[in-house]
């Protein structure tokens, strides 16, 4: 059957990857790992992947298995998939996690924690992997936007094999001084093909649809988004040059042609989806969409700063600085903005689309109280302008204050999303005969086309 | 030599609110080589005139008493034979809907809407049209969401892109008791 349907998962994904984001910055906000500990100390790993893999890749896994059935057009291939997935994300985090606390207490535990984390989280990428691909698959030639997701999915591996490597190296699997280079030559690669590549090329290709649907403006598949699609795949083939061992050297300065390609897709994505916001015929902006616009005013200056970061000397802030406004001012900020949106739409879609015509219906706008969630948003980003301050002053009494309001905001902006998908903000008459629809899962109904 | 020349008298329609292009274009894809076509309209068809120059056709304009148009698009000697109709509408076509089907009772124009109030127009189309009868609905782009929804009500649909590459032209099919009894 053409079309799609209401992914059934995508909000347990959605509810699990909101916890995540919750704890990983209230340990920020206690003063858990960096810039209390070093960078690349155990517990500093622990908030890094509770953000990265459990908030960021759990929500754009919920994401693009509800997004990319729409980007094409096509039933999603497996409906089993998803759950597995899920399952297979979550337990190899926690004995990822696992692993990094007890590294740092040296917990013999550790020895196999990372590795069978490492090895379970690589599983649950790869069947999301064959699952999204299998789809995208069914409707070649593809748009520009679905290929740059497309490209996304093809930074995984890169990711999750370099992660899986170091499991083995920090759990004692592989002799120690080839470890320790690995692990300083290659973090680098990991960070930038998960942050860039994964989570930043995905959220690419799915905003240029999604922004201009919300917007109404102009669809974008042009050459300038085909030309980021380019600049994106030449960037991940030149990280893929910088991993030593990995294929034959056939470029110099593989990363300083990574950094180049990337600043360049980016620029174009932004001077494209600026295009969508000035075209599109609704003039009165959603919260989603302006603040969809903060994120990505936080997307250019992470992508100034990148080559500032990269020059900077040895004991600079810059990098972690960096990582920070990509993770929290650009994806986060973007993720929260989408996901109130695409919650409000697809509860409303799953209570009221087949009563559609027959009764009174409310609006997808009823379900929100944008009024209510603006502050929250507000104060979310300015706490992480000021956590970017703080990191760069290294002043980490402050940068804890920030990430205590950024973890306020975060709750607050959780709460409208269970408001809204317990259907609170709807009158009582408008409420759909069958009640609010599950937390967890989408109640399905069956087609018999 | 009138039998060369097809006329469509589009002042109903046009009144009604309804959008003819794509049926106009239906029409001129299947000309045959030599055949004109007249078109009365309720205002001077301007965007018509360069979509059919592109495929072989001068055109004269004459002005109606009542502001109305009067438009004869006649084929350039060189005009070859019809291709093939290009719209994606086989994609979509459900095996049953091969035959022909009734002309349009409704038109739609969901184009220029904020989500989701294509779909939710289009089904309170359906909703108040008898078994039979066909909904003509213009859409910006394939409408995902609603296709299913119209598939699990039974009736229906066939679309396809038209020619100007942008907008999706959904045809559907009333059917009744065939949907879930809700």
């Amino acid at each position: 059957m053409p079309g799609a349907s209401v992914a059934r998962w995508s909000m347990s994904y959605f509810a699990a990857a909101l916890a995540c984001l919750l704890a990983g910055l209230a340990l920020m906000a206690a003063g858990f790992g960096y810039p209390s500990q070093p960078a690349q100390a155990p517990d500093t790993l622990v908030v890094v992947h509770l953000v990265a893999l459990g908030w960021l890749s759990a929500l754009m896994l919920g994401a693009l298995t509800q997004f990319v059935p729409v980007l094409v057009s096509q039933k999603l291939y497996s409906d089993r998939a998803p759950p597995i997935v899920l399952a297979c994300h979550f337990l190899g985090l926690a004995g990822l996690l696992g692993g990094f606390v007890g590294l740092g207490r040296s917990w013999r535990s550790s020895v196999f924690l990372l590795p069978a984390g490492g090895l379970l989280l690589s599983l649950g990428f790869a069947l999301a992997i064959l699952n999204l691909g299998a789809t995208l698959a069914r409707n070649r030639p593809l748009a520009a936007p679905a290929r740059i997701v497309a490209a996304g999915l093809a930074s995984l591996p890169i990711v999750f094999g370099l992660g899986v490597v170091f499991t083995l190296a920090l759990g004692g699997w592989a002799p120690g001084a080839g470890a320790a280079r690995l692990l300083a030559d290659d973090l680098s690669i990991h960070a930038a093909a998960g942050l860039g590549g994964w989570l930043t090329l995905t959220a690419f290709g799915v905003s240029y649809r999604l922004l201009a649907m919300f917007m109404l403006a102009p669809d974008a598949g042009g050459r300038l988004t085909e030309a980021v699609f380019w600049l994106g795949a030449g960037a991940l083939i030149m990280l893929l040059q910088a991993v030593p061992g990995a294929s034959p050297r056939l470029i110099l300065a593989p990363r300083v042609l990574a950094v180049v390609f990337g600043s360049a897709a980016v620029a174009i994505y932004l001077w494209e989806v600026a295009g969508l916001f000035r075209q599109r015929k609704r003039r009165k902006l959603e919260l989603n969409s302006k603040m969809s616009a903060v994120a990505l005013a936080w997307l250019a200056v992470a992508a100034i700063a990148l080559p500032a970061s990269l020059a900077a000397e040895a004991p600079s802030p810059a990098p972690e600085t960096l990582l920070f406004i990509a993770a929290f001012g650009w994806l986060t900020g973007l993720g929260l903005a989408m996901l109130y949106k695409i919650v409000a739409f697809l509860t409303w879609l799953e209570c009221y689309g087949h009563w559609l015509g027959k009764r009174r219906t409310p609006r997808v706008q009823d379900l929100v109280r944008e009024e209510r969630a603006l502050p929250w948003f507000v104060l979310y980003h300015v706490a992480v302008l000021c956590g970017a301050a703080a990191l760069m002053l290294q002043w980490g009494v402050a940068f804890r204050f920030a990430s205590l309001a950024m973890l306020c905001a975060a709750a607050a902006i959780g709460l409208e999303v269970l408001r809204i998908r317990r259907l609170a903000a709807v009158p009582a008459e408008l409420a759909p005969p069958e009640g609010p629809p599950p937390l967890l899962f989408s109640r399905l109904r069956p087609t018999n086309a | 030599m009138s039998a060369e020349i097809v006329s469509l008298d589009l002042r109903p329609v046009l009144r009604a609110g309804g959008e003819p292009i794509a049926d106009i274009m239906r029409v001129v894809s299947r000309l045959e080589p030599g055949q004109g076509l007249r078109l009365m309209t309720t205002f001077k068809p301007v965007p018509l005139f360069g979509l059919l120059d592109k495929k072989g056709f001068d055109h004269a304009e004459s002005q109606l008493a009542d502001g109305e148009w009067e438009v004869l698009f006649t084929p350039r000697p060189d005009r070859r034979a019809p291709a093939p109709v290009r719209t994606v509408a086989a994609e979509d076509a459900l095996a049953a809907s091969g035959a022909e089907w009734p002309a349009p009772t409704r038109f739609l124009d969901n184009r220029d809407l904020e989500q989701p109030e294509p779909m939710i127009r289009t089904l309170a189309a359906t909703e108040q049209m008898r078994p039979g009868e066909v909904l003509s609905v213009l859409l910006d782009r394939r409408p995902v969401f609603l296709l299913p929804e119209l598939d699990r009500r039974g009736h229906l649909w066939r679309g396809g892109l038209e020619d100007d590459g942008k907008t999706y032209r959904l045809s559907v099919l009333i059917r009744e008791g065939r949907g879930e009894t809700q």
